[in-house]
C-alpha cells in the first residue's frame, strides 16, 4: 500500500508565528510554496500552518497591510497532521471529511507536507483504485447472508445471491491485496 | 488598482462534461494544472469547473474507479466567474466570501483563469494594501466616503 511518506513533499519551509505576513509571502514566492509550517515554540507545542488561502481570505480580501499583520493572527494551530505510514486512500478520506487540502507529515519531527496535488499527481488511485473498509463490508455481508439463509432456507435463491455478494467482495479484496 | 486580467493565467484547458475522471487526471498531470474548465454545451449553457479537490474528495477518498466516474458527476456547474475588469481586491473579497479558490475569467467567452496563487504571487497587495472602501473611493471620487482618503 502506498503511504503518505511515499508521495509527500519532503522540502518544507517553516516560519515563526511572530513573523509578518509580508515575510511569509516573500518566502512562499521565493520557494514556490503554497503553505508554510509554523514552528513550535517548544517540544510540547503543536504544529501550525499558514496557507495561501489564509493570506488571501484574511489579509488581501480586507485590504489589510501584510507588513503589519503577523502569522499568528491568521494561522491554523493546532493543525491536522498525518503520520508517514498512513495509506494514501486514508489520507484522501481524511482530507475529504475534514475539508482540508494539505497537512504536515509528522512522526516525532516534521518530515514533509502532503497535499491534494501530491495525492493526484503521485498517488496510484487511477491505476489501482482501492476501496476502504473492505474487511468490514465482508463481515457485514457474511452476517446478512447467514440471516437470509436462516429465514429463506439454505437452498433458496435468496441465500445463494447473498453468498455471491460475499464472494464478490472477497475477490475484490484479494485483487486489491495483490497490487 | 490591478485588475483580474493583469494577473490571470491565459492558458486554460477545457474538458467535456462526459469525459472520464481518468482523462481529466491525465490532462492535469500532463499540463501541470490544478483545474480544468468544463466546456459549455451551447452559448447559453453556463461554464463549469473541475478541480484537484473535487477529484480527491469525491473519487480518490471513496476508492471509486476514475475510469468509470464522469466529470459531470463531480464538477461544479454553474461556477462563479470573474469579469476581466474586476479589481484584484474585489476578486480576493469574492473568493473569501464564497470560499472559492479559483474561477474562470469570462467576457463573452473564456479568456483565462484566476486563483488565490495568482493573487498572492502577482498582485501588489503587499506593496499597496488597499481596502475595498479605498478601491471604491478611487473609482468613484464623488462617493462621500472618498473624502476620508483625500490628501
Amino acid at each position: 500500500m502506498l503511504t503518505a511518506k511515499d508521495i509527500m513533499t519532503p522540502d518544507v519551509a517553516t516560519i515563526s508565528g511572530s513573523a509578518t505576513v509580508a515575510e511569509a509571502v516573500n518566502i512562499m514566492k521565493e520557494k514556490g510554496l503554497r503553505a508554510l509550517i509554523v514552528d513550535r515554540r517548544n517540544e510540547s507545542d503543536p504544529y501550525g500552518m499558514v496557507t495561501e488561502t489564509d493570506i488571501v481570505y484574511k489579509v488581501a480580501a480586507h485590504g489589510k497591510d501584510p507588513k503589519k499583520m503577523r502569522v499568528y493572527e491568521i494561522m491554523t494551530k493546532p493543525c491536522i497532521v498525518v503520520r508517514p505510514d498512513l495509506g494514501v486512500e486514508y489520507v484522501a478520506r481524511l482530507f475529504a471529511n475534514a475539508r482540508i487540502r494539505r497537512a504536515p507529515v509528522i512522526e516525532s519531527e516534521l518530515l514533509g507536507i502532503i497535499s491534494v496535488s501530491d495525492l493526484l499527481k503521485r498517488g496510484n488511485f487511477t491505476e489501482a483504485p482501492k476501496q476502504l473498509y473492505l474487511e468490514d463490508r465482508i463481515e457485514a455481508a457474511r452476517d446478512d447472508a447467514r440471516t437470509v439463509c436462516e429465514a429463506k432456507g439454505a437452498t433458496s435463491p435468496e441465500c445463494a445471491a447473498a453468498w455471491d455478494i460475499v464472494e464478490e467482495l472477497q475477490a475484490t479484496a484479494s485483487h486489491q491485496r495483490s497490487k | 488598482m490591478m485588475r483580474a486580467e493583469e494577473i490571470m493565467v491565459r492558458d486554460v484547458v477545457t474538458i467535456g462534461g462526459s469525459a472520464t475522471v481518468a482523462e481529466a487526471v491525465a490532462l492535469m498531470k500532463d499540463k501541470g494544472l490544478r483545474s480544468l474548465i468544463v466546456d459549455r454545451r451551447s452559448d447559453i449553457d453556463p461554464y463549469g469547473i473541475v478541480t484537484e479537490t473535487d477529484i480527491v474528495y469525491k473519487v480518490a477518498a471513496y476508492g471509486k474507479d476514475p475510469k468509470k466516474v464522469r466529470i459531470f458527476e463531480i464538477m461544479t456547474k454553474p461556477c462563479i466567474v470573474v469579469n476581466p475588469d474586476l479589481g484584484v481586491e474585489y476578486v480576493a473579497r469574492l473568493f473569501a466570501n464564497t470560499k472559492t479558490r479559483r474561477a474562470p475569467v469570462i467576457k463573452d467567452k473564456l479568456v483565462g483563469i484566476i486563483s488565490i496563487s495568482d493573487i498572492l504571487r502577482k498582485s501588489d497587495f503587499v506593496e499597496k494594501p488597499k481596502s475595498i472602501i479605498e478601491a471604491y473611493a478611487d473609482e468613484f471620487s464623488s462617493y462621500i466616503g472618498a473624502r476620508m482618503y483625500d490628501d
